[in-house]
């Protein structure tokens, strides 16, 4: 009855209202002018130097730690961007960003579209192979923000496999933030030099560096829609069908990557650092220039300014190495060691299989010393050029390092001990209020009734379900995915499969893998979208159902009705926050074999970025002296036993512990805290699972109306003669 | 190798949670670093940074005002080269000793303010960290400690912080560059200046490190202590308290019941020489079977939950002013079970039975209105009624078998009886979970004397798995349940 009432209501959702964030610092950053200074974030120097490189048009899809680039643009085009017309998009997916750069196939348009890798890579690969083979006119950047290692959310593997099968240079740049702008303008020549699209990579901690550069004027691109290009072209060796393609991929090896090594080397691209001219030396990825340098001097082999006896050879362009380069740093040396994060170490063995060749006779080290997995930290580097340089330095140096190492390694195991036990993990998790958390309470209840039930995962906030509390989740595959990864699960386990997607997921893939395919092959299978109105993980961008563009424009596409449309008929809508609401449509949405696809639409509104957009007009309603509500939930501590059911079916911030003064209390009682925004999950939990009595909602009402304070002055005097007081 | 081998950057790294503000705060370091004229650099994992996960920011900053070129920052920071931890959670800055950051000549500013990790939560009972620990084996492994007393401080945290650091002097960067780098920020700048000056103030003169929260012990009520006399003297003020408790639970005759029912454990255990042990197994029972007896029944609920003050002190906590309304609204859902407890045996039958579905009767109880109040003082004036229901006769049954136990071991092994007391752990919680419980506690009390003569051995794993799962798996009994 509840349920039924509840779909009535809100059988159409209402556009969310969007634009919660502003980047007016970040924007006015880009309308500096030559000579002004530049302080702030690489993500946005590097957004800045497209502009002074004459970009014609940008795209991308959110991700961190590149979603900044895309945020900033978005704010920026109607002050920036359409006065110089540069065209932006805000891509569906990275496919769609890398079909973007076709602009530059056959027209003098510089572009540059961005997104995470490597699993933006894999999704924009198909476009990717098709624009390397074809080859461009105009320079074509792809900025990746390289997602390895500490603090990474995807699979860990690197972009370079994709530079190299492509043939697509790949810049690691030294971060510097001077350099890294100078090398972001020239990746355009590059590209342009080699009619291959160039790919700059962006590591994590790089991307939020923050550093300053002097700035150029900003420079309108030649050709865009204030002045356009004079015809529409075609040329059928730009396309990929044979026997364009045997061309092209002649081309590639012949003419192109040798334009591309030839740009390198007569550009400076790569670093050369003589040193001492000695007979050991360093070749190092650009983007490990810092933690070499700190490395070396930590071992006594570098001073503050990274001035080292030793020779090095920083290779800013990893793809591809220039052969005269790589040979001239080997001659003449003994020991050369490769340091090259992450695998395989398609860098040292390029190196060693050109020692060979060239008949040089070193010894190249890399893996050997260096960790086969895992990021390159300062302290990892460290530890393998000690070994490194103990095996082939000279002996004096070798002992140095040696013991330098050593006493370095022995202090942190003498702190350590002071230690008793281990830190409890700290995961990311969802937020207070977060309307995704009360489906994962619905399902952890259901398979309290039901057993256990196979739950595709997907990418998203959702991924933080797989953590404790809930645990819930059995695979990720990819980005709208989750849907398509059941398919031959439901079959095998002899019940039908859930797939827990977010509607960035469904817009991105999840429509045509997922809703398409299962409604098409006739799946038995539910499909939950959590319909909260951004990409909430990478920081509340716009997605098509939305409501406007990321710009303002008020456009939405439904996820309902476009599910209808493509005739999925069992479709329900529940309000995320009413978990035994959920929990009915759970059921009965098990229970509806025979009927193909059935599609919940679970309800509400980011909260972070819901409460971003109501903290400011619900202080300016009170300043006002209008009525406003204000609710929020607490726990009696009296009543808490502490066994913590309740957390072990929220996991909500703001639902945490106070330690008992209680003797006779088994542990620290349930508390809300202050942060707690009312979403009423705790109450609603309690309720679904028959918790206990302990949760109360505290609705305060400030400015209340007349009769509204009246009545409540009524109702304390009766309280209080009846003991409340 | 040329310039000075002593010159390096220093390193600071700061350990927040996500939400705490720790972005700002690098940012206004970086702030502060480019008025006071030295070259910087700060980076940060913030990709997460919104969802209370752990985040790191690290700050370098190179102490020469005229650098003959251009540092090499590193954006990672390394062991054994790390000036400054600063905290803003304490188990952040034990992370940071774990991760190798700390040494003899790190300075650590650490908050001792708790944010619990999903970790320590969901464990029933507690599965919490004490920071205290943590800040003695911070002061152990690093060169300063400076513990800042943050309570309160709302969202001036890193304000505070950024105070502290600037006051603990490691930096060259003095209180007004700090000043105005907030200002320049031009975010709450009042009052995260007024913030700043709290931390300025706070390196000055470090707090103590917290004490742990001690429990609070009621005295026993006036005419009880008589009672108390013929016990061991160590066990008084646990039993006061019980006491006292069951009296407000109950009656006086309730609370005198609770001293008969411990009387023959306390003996056993003095006979099995548990004297000269602190009475571990009296104790536990005493703390066990005060809790059992006071259990949180409708009844007992609707008192706590009329208590005098409670509107008081929930109004407080909305922060509401005196022109402001506060509605509570109790969210309660007594099941059949909790009602048929209320009913005489013969007709809560009628309306429950063990292994039915409970049901229940969701309620948003408007407990600030006369009718909602009125219904839980209602429920509240049954408690003399109490020992006529059935739910009750049913506890005690129960709690008669586990005491029964707790002897029968004494006798045999007085570590095992031990645990036995702690199994009563399960007799917790309300709803589906206190019956689950109470059935777990049930099967493990099942043909106990029988069990301790045939096979202690096996008992003893029983138990002690028992008690492994009420703390880390107390709901797989339901999943169990679920499958079967």
């Amino acid at each position: 009855m509840a349920v039924a009432e509840h779909l009535l209501r809100r059988t159409a959702a209402e556009p969310r209202k969007g634009m919660e964030r502003s980047f007016a610092a970040e924007v006015d950053k880009l309308r500096l002018g030559a000579g002004e200074v530049f302080h702030g974030e690489a993500i946005l120097a590097v957004t800045k130097a497209l502009l002074q490189a004459g970009v014609a048009y940008v795209g991308g899809y959110p991700g961190a730690p590149v979603s900044h680039l895309m945020d900033v643009l978005a704010d920026a085009r109607e002050a920036v961007l359409e006065p110089m017309g540069v065209h932006f998009e805000a891509s569906a997916s990275e496919a769609a960003a890398a079909a973007l750069l076709g602009a530059s196939i056959h027209y003098p348009l510089r572009g540059a579209v961005t997104w995470k890798s490597i699993v933006g890579t894999n999704v924009a690969s198909d476009a990717l192979s098709n624009l390397a083979s074809a080859g461009v006119t105009g320079g074509a950047l792809i900025i990746v923000g390289e997602d390895y290692g500490e603090g990474a959310s995807v699979i860990q593997e690197r972009t370079h496999a994709f530079a190299l099968k492509s043939s697509m240079p790949l810049l690691d740049p030294r971060y510097h933030m001077p350099r890294l702008v100078e090398l972001t303008e020239q990746a355009f020549e590059l590209s342009e030099a080699c009619h291959l699209p160039v790919i700059l990579s962006l590591r994590i901690r790089a991307a939020h560096m923050t550093g300053s550069f002097v700035c150029k004027d900003n420079r309108p691109p030649p050709y865009n829609r204030l002045h356009p290009f004079p015809e529409a072209r075609f040329d059928y060796g730009r396309i990929v069908l044979p026997p364009s393609t045997y061309a092209q991929e002649k081309a590639k090896f012949e003419a192109r990557l040798p334009a591309a090594r030839r740009f390198i080397l007569e550009h400076g691209i790569n670093e050369h650092h003589p040193g001492d001219g000695g007979r050991i030396g360093v070749i190092l990825q650009g983007g490990l220039w810092g933690v070499t340098l700190r490395g070396l001097r930590r071992l006594g082999a570098a001073d503050a300014y990274g001035r080292t006896p030793l020779p090095l050879l920083v290779l800013n362009a990893v793809h591809p190495l220039v052969p005269e380069q790589i040979a001239e740093f080997l001659r003449g040396k003994d020991h050369v060691l490769v340091v090259e994060e992450g695998n395989p170490p398609f860098i040292e063995e390029q190196v060693r299989a050109l020692a060979q060749r060239e008949g040089i006779a070193v010894r190249v080290w890399g893996k050997d010393v260096l960790p086969m997995a895992g990021e390159y930290t300062a302290d990892v580097v460290r530890r393998g050029l000690a070994r490194w340089l103990a095996e082939a330095a000279p002996a004096g140096a070798g002992r140095e390092a040696g013991t330098r190492e050593a006493a370095i390694e022995a202090a942190v195991a003498q702190a350590r001990k002071a230690l008793d036990g281990p830190m409890p993990p700290r995961p990311p998790g969802f937020c207070t209020g977060c309307p995704e958390r009360p489906l994962f309470t619905a399902l952890k209840l259901l398979m309290r009734e039901r057993g256990p039930i196979h739950v595709s995962s997907d990418i998203g906030c959702n991924t933080f379900a797989t953590l404790p509390p809930f645990n819930l989740g059995s695979t990720v595959l990819g980005y709208g995915l989750s849907l398509a990864s059941g398919g031959a699960v439901g079959p095998a386990l002899g019940q039908p499969t859930v797939a827990v997607m977010g509607d960035g997921g469904f817009w991105h893939n999840g429509l045509v893998s997922g809703a398409a395919n299962a409604h098409w092959n006739r799946l038995d299978a539910v499909l939950v979208i959590l319909e909260n109105g951004y990409a909430s993980a990478t920081g509340q961008q716009h997605v098509p159902s939305t409501g406007a563009t990321p710009w303002g424009e008020p456009v939405r596409l439904s996820i309902e009705q476009t599910l209808r449309g493509m005739g999925v008929r069992w479709i329900r809508r529940v309000d995320a926050y009413d978990v035994p609401a959920t929990l009915e449509v759970l059921r009965e949405a098990l229970d509806a074999r025979g009927q193909g696809l059935r599609v919940v639409i679970s309800d509400q509104e980011c909260r972070l970025a819901r409460e971003r957009r109501e903290r400011r007009t619900r202080a300016q309603a009170i300043a006002e002296g209008r009525t406003v509500t204000l609710a929020r939930f607490g726990v009696d501590t009296e009543v808490c036993t502490g066994d913590h059911s309740c957390m072990r079916l929220s996991g909500c911030p703001a639902l945490t512990l106070r330690p008992a003064a209680d003797p006779l209390k088994d542990g620290p009682t349930a508390m809300v805290g202050a942060d707690c925004v009312g979403c009423g999950l705790c109450g609603s939990a309690a309720h679904a699972a028959a918790l206990c009595p302990s949760f109360y909602q505290a609705r305060r009402i400030v400015h209340p109306r007349p009769w509204r304070r009246w009545r409540a002055r009524a109702a304390e005097r009766i309280l209080a003669w009846m003991g409340a007081s | 190798m040329n310039g000075s081998p002593e010159l390096r950057p220093l390193c600071v790294v700061i350990g927040a949670l996500g939400g705490q503000g720790g972005g700002v705060l690098a940012d206004w370091l970086v702030e502060a670093a480019r008025l006071a004229g030295y070259p910087a650099q700060a980076t940060s994992i913030p990709g997460v940074a919104q969802r209370t996960g752990a985040t790191t920011y690290y700050f370098e900053l190179l102490p020469a005002s005229e650098p003959e070129g251009e540092p090499v920052f590193s954006l990672y920071p390394s062991e054994g080269e790390v000036d400054v931890v600063l905290a803003l959670e304490p188990t952040e800055a034990g992370r940071a000793l774990e991760r190798g950051w700390i040494g003899p000549d790190t300075v650590v500013i650490t908050t001792s303010e708790r944010v619990y990790s999903t970790a320590e939560k969901v464990i029933a009972g507690d599965g919490t960290v004490r920071p205290r620990p943590i800040l003695e084996a911070l002061q152990a492994a690093a060169g300063r400690l400076i513990h800042v007393d943050t309570r309160g401080a709302g969202r001036q945290l890193n304000a505070m912080m950024l105070g502290a650091l600037v006051g603990a002097e490691v930096l060259p960067l003095d209180p007004e560059q700090a000043r105005a780098a907030i200002r320049a920020r031009g975010i709450a700048v009042e009052s995260n200046l007024a913030g700043l000056e709290r931390g300025l103030e706070a390196a000055r003169a470090p707090a103590p490190p917290p004490a742990d929260p001690e429990p609070v012990l009621d005295p026993p009520p006036p005419g009880l202590d008589g009672a108390l006399a013929a016990f061991p003297e160590p066990l008084r003020p646990l039993l006061g308290h019980a006491l006292a408790r069951l009296v407000d639970y109950q009656d006086r005759a309730w609370a005198a019941r609770y001293l008969e029912r411990l009387r023959p454990v306390v003996e056993a255990e003095r006979a099995a020489g548990g004297e000269a042990q602190g009475w571990p197994v009296s104790r536990e029972t005493a703390r066990r079977l005060a809790a059992w007896m006071s259990h949180e029944d409708v009844i007992r609920v609707a008192q706590l939950k009329t208590r005098p003050g409670r509107l008081a002190r929930i109004r407080a906590e909305t922060g509401a002013g005196d022109g402001d309304v506060v509605i509570v609204r109790d969210y309660l859902k007594p099941g059949r079970r909790e009602l048929s407890a209320l009913l005489p045996p013969g007709l809560a039958g009628l309306v429950w039975r063990p292994g039915r579905p409970s049901g229940g009767l969701a309620l948003r109880l408007p407990t600030t209105s006369p009718a909602g109040w009125a219904l839980l003082r209602l429920l509240a004036a049954l408690r003399p009624l109490r020992s006529w229901s059935a739910g009750f006769r049913a506890e005690q049954a129960q709690t008669a078998r586990w005491l029964a136990a707790v002897q029968a071991a004494l006798a045999v092994d007085p570590a095992l009886a031990r645990d036995v007391a702690e199994a009563a752990v399960w007799a917790r919680g309300y709803g589906d979970v206190r019956e689950r419980g109470l059935a777990e506690l049930g099967r493990l009390l099942e043909d106990f004397e029988r069990r301790l003569a045939e096979d202690p051995a096996g008992l003893r794993e029983a138990v002690a798995a028992s008690l492994h799962r009420a703390r880390h798996d107390p709901d797989a009994a339901c999943a169990a349940g679920a499958a079967a």
